[in-house]
């Protein structure tokens, strides 16, 4: 399958970015094709601007400024979202591929009222999450991120199977050991995606 | 009360906006001392860069640049977002704002061996006025991420008793004159008793 992978994080040096290695790794072993969009390396804008916003429900509009990243969701197969959890929520950069384009026409079309997907079709979701505080905290909050990817982004594209969801929660206290169970545990996931 | 309001929205002729013009008059004619962020208007830069990131935990640097926004969030006692909801959840500039705004230090302490800890303890009332394209049993139905990151992901960090106040337009693709105006004035009403 051809696979994107939506990446978010600042720093190259970071857990999120031996996660994202592991990711790779583990879509590469089971032979998908990988096309990774580090969102801060493409310096991808994600402030949906006044004329998109205008020109949102219109699928004939200008759309080039997000064009090929629109090609890229068109093209794949299967999506990984992989980002740290900030304030309960994506990073502003992920949540603005969001706002920008996941536009009415590429994943979805409103036929008589009622969301149909599409035209991207993907069969297979995982979504990858590093939380700051504790899993008992996250959920208090309704886990903003866990509820988007299993119900909306499962409702939104109908994938073959279930979205996949993999958590590590409390990273402020994580311990080695459990880090580097979390990087196996990622990477065993992603070549049974 | 110090009411400060943040306001994201694109387009200055939305109803959106408008709902954030009324939101203002209504709290100003109630008494209440206002500060409005309007994210668009002033070209906010929603994306925590790699510096930030580094600055982060460093409560001495990491309000470098937005010491505006972080004094704005430290005097205000009340607080409301305007907004359109967007994905179920907040536009990419809000979620940035409250990224690069609502760092340790300002919004909560990371203690090394406890919990996380509130720091808008001074913060007695939240309130979200927002529109929504889906429905509102839709909503119900994939959790309401964008809801419950406000009044319990953010509403967390605030005082213990903190008062909430959650109003939406639902179904805005399908609004009429009729139902804007019903909701103007439930904005209205409920701004007159905050």
């Amino acid at each position: 399958m051809r696979v994107l992978v939506l990446y978010a994080h600042p720093v190259e040096t970071s857990f999120a970015a031996a996660l994202h290695a592991a990711v790779v790794e583990g879509l590469r072993a089971a032979g998908h094709s990988v096309d990774i969009c580090d969102l801060y390396a493409e310096n991808f804008n994600p402030i949906l601007s006044r004329s998109e916003r205008l020109a949102y429900h219109a699928p004939d509009a200008d759309r080039s400024a997000v064009a090929p990243w629109i090609a890229r969701l068109e093209a794949a197969e299967a999506l990984v979202l992989l980002s740290p959890v900030w304030n309960f929520g994506y990073p502003a950069i992920l949540k603005g591929f969001l706002d920008r384009v996941f536009l009415p026409g590429v994943t979805f079309a409103i036929d008589n009222g009622a969301v149909v997907p599409g035209p991207a079709r993907l069969r297979r979701i995982a979504a990858v999450h590093t939380y700051g505080g504790p899993r008992w905290a996250a959920f208090m909050a309704g886990d903003p991120p866990r509820r988007f990817a299993r119900r909306i982004l499962r409702r939104l594209f109908r994938p073959d199977r279930a979205v996949r969801y993999l958590a590590l929660y409390d990273m402020n206290r994580a311990t080695p050991s459990a880090r580097a169970a979390f990087l196996a545990r990622v990477a065993a996931e992603m070549k049974a995606l | 009360m110090r009411v400060l309001i943040v306001h994201s929205h694109p387009d200055p002729d939305s109803y959106n906006a408008s709902l954030c013009r009324t939101v203002a008059e209504t709290l100003t004619r109630g008494g209440h001392e206002l500060r409005v962020i309007d994210l668009y208007a002033e070209g906010f830069q929603p994306v925590l860069s790699r510096e930030g990131w580094r600055a982060y935990e460093d409560a001495a640097r990491n309000a470098d640049g937005i010491e505006d926004h972080v004094a704005a969030l430290r005097w205000a006692e009340g607080l409301i977002f305007v907004y359109p909801t967007w994905w179920y959840g907040l536009p990419a500039m809000l979620k940035g704002w409250l990224d690069r705004v609502w760092t340790p230090g300002v919004a909560f302490t990371l203690p090394k061996d406890g919990p996380i800890a509130p720091s808008l303890t001074h913060i007695r009332k939240l309130g979200v006025v927002t529109t929504c394209g889906a429905s509102w049993w839709l909503t119900q139905v994939v959790g309401a991420p964008g809801r419950n990151l406000m009044l319990r992901g953010c509403r967390f960090l605030m005082a213990p008793r903190c008062k909430r106040l959650y109003l939406a337009h639902y179904r805005m693709d399908v609004s009429t004159p009729l139902s804007r105006e019903k909701f103007r004035a439930r904005v209205r009403r409920a701004m007159a008793r905050f």
